[in-house]
């Protein structure tokens, strides 16, 4: 068995325990030990997760272009259910997640959206509801999402993590990057890497001015989209580094 | 005899050196390829270039999609699939080295006017004139220039710079470090995002439109006319603002007066406020001007 093979039993029967021969592939191969950590903690940040949430509209886009330019979907997805399914949403949501670097995204994103809602908890303005995208708003077809109005105080009465997680898990994301061999020099490579320290500056001046205001509401959006714009470009790292592999 | 000896030894080396200098650049040298294909309606296109390089499309009157690259055959493998009115294409390293990504295609494709594209590329320019259809552009730092193209537009860069002229329809522009110009525009939505790039909008704010311009640290400059009727709210948080229009805006009627919040906020209207802009910055600097 090989690598890919490997991640086919992965894609196909989940983190359930593995054929033998697959457990021998994996007792010798140090990058497949990597992936199926790297599952088993995306897997258990996903646990922690609340099972309803209300993104924003924007959220919802970014994610299905993103599913869309990778090719995983093709069709028209029925996004209410997916977001009202309790329980379940985020096994359905994360089963689209198969690569590596796209469940990354997904936890990533997660937690950004949640920590975002956390921010209009005090906020006057209404905020869209995910939940009301219309069924198989076509994105690339230029059907712009309306802008669906849910009342105030809503996002305040769900359990959602805080701005420090999001944090922190696109930080062990960062760690695992060193592992991954980049193109080099390339200048593909240097503008990724020269993006993420932007990125990591700009994140550290938003968390050390909300820990001196931390009413900036403001501030805080520009954090959760600086949250958002990591995990993307993470995701880009590390599928730089796979077409290496 | 020595002296002779050393000498075509010399010459050797340096007939050896040529040689393996030249080699690989005989086989690198890129090969132009040009394929056309006949279409209905209104196709798509989708170019995923993995490799570095640049994308340039024109429209044409002729329903049929021309598909021109240049590439080095044995560094660089373009499949090109037609599957109804969808062209598919691919460019992808053979390179054996440890760095694809300086393997390069370049494309120029002629499409008809009414296309929709999906186009993807690392470090090349992507240049896209006189296209109406939905456009989907993606790059890490190459830059984006678009012109006399409509749509719903979607620009997602890492470091590139967009330049968009005379579009309409709708525009969504997200970058980390890459800067934005919207010239002369038509469009009657936009909403731009990033992080330390720069933006510029210079024309007109169509009725009912929706304007959202964001930069975390980059200069957002606005020019408006005279003739425009829209309500504009700027926020900043460490930020300044340049108002250089502040005799064109009257206080704002439709703003809400009882918000609490802990960032700056200017509230304007201008003409009838028919239009809305919303203008934010974390730290960087808002400036607002009126054209001549």
């Amino acid at each position: 068995m090989h690598c890919k093979d490997l991640e086919s039993v992965l894609e196909a029967e989940g983190l359930t325990p593995l054929p033998s021969e697959a457990q021998q592939h994996l007792a010798g191969c140090q990058h497949c030990q990597d992936l199926l950590a790297d599952f088993s903690a995306i897997a258990v940040a996903a646990k922690t997760i609340p099972a309803e949430m209300q993104p924003p509209d924007r959220i919802w886009v970014s994610v299905r272009a993103q599913l869309e330019a990778e090719g995983v979907i093709h069709e028209p997805v029925d996004v209410v259910e997916i977001a009202a399914a309790p329980q379940t949403w985020w096994s359905n949501f994360s089963a689209l997640f198969r690569p590596r670097n796209l469940a990354t995204v997904g936890v990533a994103l997660a937690l950004a959206i949640g920590a975002f809602l956390q921010t209009r908890k005090s906020s006057n303005p209404p905020i869209r509801s995910a939940a009301n995208i219309p069924v198989g708003a076509n994105v690339a077809a230029g059907t712009a999402p309306e802008a669906n109005i849910v009342p105030q105080g809503t996002a305040s009465k769900l359990a959602l993590p805080s701005p420090s997680e999001a944090g922190v898990t696109l930080q062990q994301a960062e760690q695992d990057l060193p592992n991954i061999q980049l193109a080099g020099n390339s200048t593909v490579d240097s503008s990724l890497r020269q993006n993420l320290r932007t990125v990591n500056e700009f994140i550290a001046e938003c968390e050390l001015h909300l820990k001196l205001n931390p009413q900036d509401e403001l501030a805080r959006e520009y954090l959760f989209s600086a949250y958002q714009q990591k995990a993307e470009l993470l995701a880009a790292m590390m599928d730089s580094g796979r077409s290496e592999n | 005899m020595y002296v002779n000896l050393k000498h075509h030894t010399l010459l050797g080396a340096l007939s050896a050196a040529f040689l393996c200098a030249a080699i690989p650049a005989l086989a690198t040298t890129p090969e132009h390829q040009e394929r056309h294909f006949t279409v209905k309606g209104h196709p798509l296109v989708v170019l995923q270039n993995i490799v570095n390089g640049r994308i340039e499309v024109k429209s044409s009157k002729n329903p049929e999609i021309i598909v021109a690259s240049t590439a080095a055959n044995d560094r660089v493998a373009i499949d090109i699939e037609q599957v109804g009115d969808r062209i598919d294409i691919n460019a992808t390293s053979l390179a054996a080295s440890s760095d694809p990504h300086e393997v390069e295609a370049n494309f120029q494709l002629t499409v008809p006017e009414q296309t929709e594209l999906q186009l993807r590329t690392q470090t090349g320019l992507i240049y896209v004139e006189q296209v109406n259809g939905d456009i989907k552009l993606q790059s890490v730092a190459g830059d984006i220039h678009l012109k006399e193209v409509s749509g719903y537009i979607i620009v997602k860069t890492t470091s590139g710079n967009l330049v968009c002229t005379q579009c309409g329809g709708k525009l969504d522009f997200n970058s980390i470090s890459g800067g934005a110009q919207i010239l002369q525009p038509t469009l009657n939505g936009i909403s731009l995002m990033t992080m330390t790039g720069n933006i510029l909008y210079d024309g007109d704010f169509i009725r009912n439109g929706s304007y959202t311009m964001n930069s975390g640290r980059g200069l957002i400059e606005v020019r408006f006319s005279g003739n425009d009727s829209f309500d504009l709210t700027t926020k900043n948080s460490t930020g300044t603002v340049d108002n250089q229009a502040a005799q064109f805006l009257k206080p704002d009627s439709h703003a809400s007066r009882h918000e609490i919040r802990s960032y700056r906020r200017l509230q304007g209207t201008v003409g009838q406020g028919l239009a809305k802009v919303e203008l934010s910055s974390y730290s960087g600097t808002i400036r607002i001007l009126k054209r001549d």
